[in-house]
C-alpha cells in the first residue's frame, strides 16, 4: 500500500507491506532531486555561499554555515575572530529554534487531532528570523557569513534589540509550551514530575500517555552527532553509552534504487540524528529520564525537540555575554581563495540533525561538492534485513496513520533530502 | 554667455596658449595677454579674474576640445584597433596644428600642480578627456579586444607614449614629422593593450 | 473569500517560509482561504488537488517549471493547464517561478519560469500572460506578495513592468534607501567586510544600483537588508539571477561593467571623475569615531 506523505517541505511516498495486519516493511521514496551538487561544479568557491542556502527554505542557514566552514577548512591556517564564531553560532541557534516552533505547531499538532496553531508557529519564528536578520540582513537566504568571518558589524544597539527578541521568545515559550519559568524547566530531571506542568507540549505528551502510544516509534537506540560548537558535541550514543570517537571519514553515502534520496551510514550502520541524538549525547537530564522510561520512542523524540528549543534560547543568552564587540568581525584571509587548492569538510548541527558538507577546490573553483543532510540519516532506506532508522520505527505498527505520525516525529525535510 | 563674448574668450585662451608656449607660463603676465588680443587689462578681468583662473579655464578648454574629438571616435561603429589609430591621429594632429595646446597640457598642467590645486582637484579639469579614454578602454575590454587591467597601467602606457613623442617633437629631436609615426605607434599601443 | 492554490514546482520552499514571516498572518488567513498550501493546513490535500478540479480564484506558483517535473505523480505543467484557465489571476511567487532562477541549472529538462526563460519570453503559456503578475525575488518579500494579493482581492489595477512585476515595488532599485548610499554617491570606494562603512558596489559585487526591488524601502523581517549589514545585493529579483562571481564586481579597466540603472556610461564617468577628485573627511573616517 502506497501512501503519499504531504507537507514535509515537499512530499514522500511510503510503500507499506503488511503481514498479520502489522506493518512488515516500508520503503521511502523521494520523487525528485535538484542536484545542487552539480550546479556548484565549476563555480567560484564564494558563490557556494549564495547557492547553498537555497538548498532549503526552512533550514538554509545551516547550509550557509556548513558551506563557510567547509571552505575555511580548505585553508591551512585561517584566522576567525571569536566574535565571528559566536555570531555564527547564534544565528544557527535561531534557525534551529525557528524550525522547532514551526514543527511543533504546524506539523505535530494536526497529527494528534488538533488544529494547526499558525500564529503560535509564526510569532516566535518571526522573532528568531528578525534576530538572524539583525546580523544577516534578511531571513531566509542570507549569505552574511563569508570566508574570514561575518560581513556585519553589530553595535551595542543591535545587541539590545537582539536581547529583546530572545527574551520575548523565551516569554512565549514559558507562556505556551511549558507554563513555568525557563530556569525551573531547564532544571527538571524527572519526566513524571515534569508532566504536572501545563502547556501545549504537556498536552501532547499526556495525550501520548493516555492513548497508549508510549512505546511507539522505537528504533535502534543508536544516535550520532557530528557538529561541534559551544553547545553541541561530536559523539555517538548507543543505548546511553556515549563515545566521542567519531570521524566523518567513516560516513558513507549510497544510492537507494527506488528513490532519488541517498542512504547514509556510519561504519556501515544506520544512526538517528537530531535533537534526541543531541540530548542523549549531551546527557540532558529530563530527556535521559524519559529515555530511561520510554526509550527512543516518539515521546522522547518530541520531548527532546521541544526541550532543545528552550535550552538553545538560554544558551544563546550566555553566548551573548561572551560576545566582545571590539574584536574584528572579519579578518581578510592571507591567501585569496582563487589561489586555494585543496579540500574541506564541515559538519554542523541543523534543526533535524547533522549536516555534512565536503568541497574540493582547484584555484578557488569548485571541482566537487557533496552534501549529506540530516533527513538522509533518519530516512535512510535499508533492506528488510537491515532497516533504516525511521523504517525500523514504523515496523510493527498496525495502521498507516500512526506510521505517518512516527515518520513525522523525525521532522522530515524533503527539500533538503532532494538537494 | 553671448556668442560674441564666447568668441572673445576663446581668442584670449588661444593667445594665452601661444604666449605661454613662447615666453613660458610664469613670465607671461595678464597685461601681455591683454595687449596681444588688443583689449584693456580692465576688460580682461571681465573674462578671467586672475591668471590662475585663466590657467584652469585653459586646461578645461583643452580637455573639452580633445574630449569632443574622442567622443566622436568612441561613437563610431569601428573596431578597437581602428579606434586606437584614430585617437593617435587626433592627438598628433592636434600637436601639429595646435602645438601650444599639447605643450600646455604637458609642460604647464602636468608640471605646475600647485596652480591647479584648488578647483582642479584630481582629474576634474581634464574630466571630459579622461572619461572618453575610459570609455574607449571599457568598451575595448567588454568586446574582448583589450586585456583587462588596472586603468592607470593602461592610461599611463597610452598617454605616456603619446606625450613622449610630442615632447621629442617639441625638443626638435624627432627626425620625421609626427604623422609618419602614426601607423607604428598605434600598432604598438594596440599590441600592448590587446589580449 | 478569495480561494488560493499554492502550487510548488522545483523549489527550496523559501518563498513558502518567507510568506510565513508576514507579520499579520492571522488577518491574512481570515481574508483568504488556501485550498492548498505546502505547509499550512488547507481545505484539500495535494492528492485531491491534482486528481480533481477544485474551485479556485488565484493560482500561486512557486518554483521553476519543467515538463519533466511532477507533483503527486502529475506533471506540473498539466496541473497548471488544469487550474490556470479557471482562475482570475496567476501569481508567480519568486524568481524561480518567474524566470527559472537557480534551478534552471538543475538536471531537469527545459527548466524555465512560467512566462520567462531568463529575459526571453516563453511561448508555452502565452495565453496566460495577461492574467499573470510576477513577484520575483529569491525569496519573495512577504509584504510584497501579500499586498499584491490584497490588490487582486480589491480589484485594484496594478501597473506592471515588462516582466509583469508591480511597478510600485519593482520600479525602485535596491540602492534606494541603502544606508551606505553616501559612500556610493561620493565614490569612497574602499570597502572592507565587517565594517559599518563603505559601499560594496566598487569591489564586492553589489548589484543594488541596477536591481529592481524595494529591499531598502520595505525592510526584510521589518528590521534590515543585506546591503545595510554589509552584504552585497546579488540581484535576486532579476532574470539573470544567479550570475557568476557574486562577491566580485566585474570591471573593465577599472570601469564597472554594470552601471546604475538608466545612467549612461559617459554621465556616470563624468560625475565619478568629479566626486572622486574630492576627499570628504566625514566619509573617510569610521562612522562612530570622534
Amino acid at each position: 500500500m502506497i501512501k503519499l506523505i504531504e507537507k514535509i517541505e515537499g512530499e514522500a511516498k511510503l510503500n507499506f507491506s503488511f503481514k498479520d495486519e502489522k506493518i512488515d516493511f516500508v520503503t521511502i521514496e523521494f520523487m525528485s532531486t535538484r542536484n545542487i551538487e552539480n550546479i556548484l561544479k565549476g563555480k567560484h568557491a564564494l558563490d557556494a555561499l549564495v547557492i547553498n542556502p537555497r538548498v532549503c527554505g526552512i533550514c538554509g542557514h545551516a547550509h550557509l554555515i556548513a558551506t563557510v566552514q567547509a571552505l575555511e577548512d580548505c585553508y591551512e591556517d585561517l584566522k576567525i575572530s571569536n566574535k565571528a564564531k559566536i555570531i555564527r553560532e547564534l544565528t544557527l541557534n535561531f534557525e534551529l529554534i525557528q524550525n522547532h516552533f514551526k514543527w511543533f505547531y504546524l506539523t505535530l499538532l494536526p497529527l494528534f487531532g488538533h488544529k494547526q496553531q499558525v500564529l503560535k508557529a509564526t510569532y516566535p519564528s518571526q522573532l528568531m528570523a528578525k534576530a538572524i536578520a539583525l546580523f544577516g540582513g534578511q531571513y531566509p537566504h542570507t549569505s552574511y557569513t563569508i570566508v574570514g568571518g561575518v560581513v556585519c558589524e553589530p553595535t551595542e544597539m543591535d545587541i539590545i534589540k537582539l536581547n529583546h527578541y530572545i527574551d520575548e521568545t523565551i516569554r512565549f515559550f514559558e507562556n505556551n509550551l511549558v507554563k513555568t519559568d525557563s530556569n525551573s524547566f531547564l532544571l527538571s530531571d524527572k519526566i513524571d514530575k515534569f508532566l504536572e506542568y501545563e502547556g501545549d507540549l504537556i498536552t501532547i505528551l499526556q495525550q501520548i500517555k493516555e492513548d497508549d502510544m508510549l512505546a511507539l516509534g522505537k528504533s535502534y537506540d543508536r544516535f550520532i552527532s557530528f557538529g561541534e560548537n559551544s553547545y553541541f558535541k561530536k559523539a555517538k550514543s548507543i543505548k546511553t553509552k556515549v563515545n566521542d570517537s567519531v570521524s566523518i571519514e567513516y560516513v558513507k553515502e549510497s544510492d537507494i534504487p527506488s528513490s532519488f534520496a541517498k542512504s547514509v551510514t556510519f561504519k556501515e550502520n544506520y544512526y538517528e540524528v537530531g535533537p534526541l541524538a543531541r540530548a542523549m549525547i549531551n546527557k540532558a537530564a529530563l530527556v535521559k529520564d524519559s529515555h530511561r522510561k520510554y526509550g527512543d520512542s516518539i515521546f522522547s523524540r518530541i520531548l527532546a525537540r521541544v526541550c532543545e528549543t528552550s535550552q538553545l534560547l538560554a544558551h544563546s543568552k550566555k553566548l551573548l555575554e561572551r560576545l566582545d564587540l571590539s574584536e574584528p568581525s572579519y579578518i581578510n584571509p592571507n591567501v585569496d581563495i582563487s589561489k586555494i587548492n585543496g579540500s574541506g569538510t564541515s559538519a554542523v548541527e541543523a534543526a533535524r540533525g547533522s549536516l555534512i558538507h565536503k568541497v574540493e577546490l582547484q584555484n578557488g573553483i569548485i571541482q566537487n561538492y557533496e552534501i549529506i543532510t540530516p533527513t538522509q540519516w533518519n530516512l535512510s532506506g535499508g533492506t528488510k534485513k537491515k532497516q533504516g532508522v525511521s523504517q525500523k520505527a514504523m515496523i510493527g505498527l498496525s495502521d498507516t496513520k500512526t506510521a505517518e505520525l512516527v515518520f513525522k516525529t523525525f521532522d522530515v525535510c524533503s527539500v533538503c533530502t532532494t538537494h | 554667455m553671448t556668442s560674441k563674448k564666447q568668441l572673445k574668450k576663446e581668442l584670449i585662451i588661444q593667445s594665452a596658449l601661444e604666449l605661454f608656449a613662447s615666453k613660458g607660463f610664469y613670465s607671461t603676465t595678464i597685461p601681455d595677454i591683454a595687449s596681444s588680443v588688443k583689449i584693456s587689462v580692465g576688460s580682461m578681468y571681465n573674462y578671467f579674474t586672475s591668471k590662475d583662473v585663466l590657467a584652469k579655464e585653459i586646461i578645461k578648454y583643452i580637455s573639452l576640445y580633445l574630449g569632443n574629438k574622442l567622443q566622436n571616435i568612441n561613437e563610431e561603429k569601428i573596431s578597437t584597433e581602428e579606434k586606437t589609430k584614430k585617437i593617435v591621429e587626433v592627438y598628433f594632429k592636434t600637436a601639429s596644428l595646435k602645438p601650444e595646446m599639447i605643450d600646455y597640457f604637458l609642460r604647464i598642467y602636468l608640471s605646475n600642480r600647485e596652480v591647479f590645486k584648488n578647483g582642479c582637484e584630481g582629474m576634474i579639469c581634464v574630466n571630459e578627456f579622461v572619461t572618453e579614454i575610459m570609455i574607449y578602454f571599457e568598451e575595448g575590454v567588454r568586446c574582448g579586444d583589450l586585456r583587462d587591467q588596472d586603468f592607470f597601467s593602461a592610461f599611463g602606457l597610452f598617454m605616456g607614449y603619446l606625450g613622449g613623442m610630442v615632447f621629442l617633437k617639441g625638443e626638435e629631436i624627432l627626425p620625421k614629422a609626427l604623422d609618419t609615426y602614426i601607423d607604428d605607434i598605434s600598432y604598438n599601443i594596440y599590441k600592448a593593450l590587446s589580449k | 473569500m478569495i480561494k488560493l492554490l499554492w502550487l510548488s514546482g522545483i523549489t527550496c520552499n523559501a518563498n513558502t517560509h518567507s510568506f510565513l514571516n508576514y507579520p499579520f498572518i492571522e488577518q491574512f488567513l481570515n481574508d483568504f482561504e488556501f485550498i492548498y498550501h505546502p505547509v499550512l493546513d488547507s481545505s484539500y490535500t495535494l492528492q485531491e488537488i491534482v486528481s480533481n478540479e477544485i474551485e479556485c480564484d488565484v493560482l500561486l506558483i512557486e518554483g521553476s517549471i519543467s515538463p519533466e517535473f511532477q507533483r503527486a505523480d502529475v506533471s506540473i505543467e498539466d496541473i497548471i493547464r488544469k487550474y490556470a484557465p479557471k482562475v482570475q489571476k496567476i501569481v508567480t511567487v519568486g524568481t524561480c517561478a518567474t524566470f527559472g532562477g537557480i534551478f534552471s541549472q538543475s538536471d531537469y529538462k527545459d527548466v524555465t519560469g512560467l512566462h520567462f526563460d531568463k529575459e526571453q519570453k516563453n511561448q508555452k503559456f502565452e495565453n496566460l500572460f495577461d492574467k499573470t503578475i510576477s513577484i520575483s525575488g529569491c525569496p519573495i518579500h512577504p509584504e510584497i506578495l501579500v499586498n499584491t494579493l490584497y490588490a487582486i482581492k480589491g480589484d485594484i489595477a496594478l501597473r506592471l513592468d515588462n516582466f509583469l512585476r508591480p511597478k510600485e515595488f519593482y520600479a525602485y532599485t535596491v540602492h534606494n534607501g541603502c544606508v551606505r548610499n553616501e559612500y556610493f554617491e561620493y565614490k569612497v570606494d574602499a570597502h572592507q567586510f565587517g565594517e559599518l562603512e563603505g559601499c560594496m558596489f566598487y569591489d564586492h559585487g553589489c548589484q543594488a544600483p541596477f536591481t529592481h526591488a524595494s529591499c531598502n524601502k520595505i525592510l526584510w523581517n521589518e528590521v534590515n537588508s543585506k546591503t545595510r549589514v554589509g552584504l552585497p545585493c546579488f540581484g535576486c529579483t532579476e532574470p539573470t539571477f544567479p550570475k557568476a562571481n557574486l562577491f566580485t564586481t566585474k570591471k573593465n579597466m577599472g570601469v564597472p561593467e554594470n552601471l546604475p540603472l538608466g545612467v549612461g556610461k559617459r554621465v556616470y564617468l563624468t560625475l565619478a571623475g568629479i566626486t572622486k577628485a574630492f576627499k570628504i573627511p566625514r566619509l573617510e573616517k569610521k562612522l562612530l569615531d570622534d
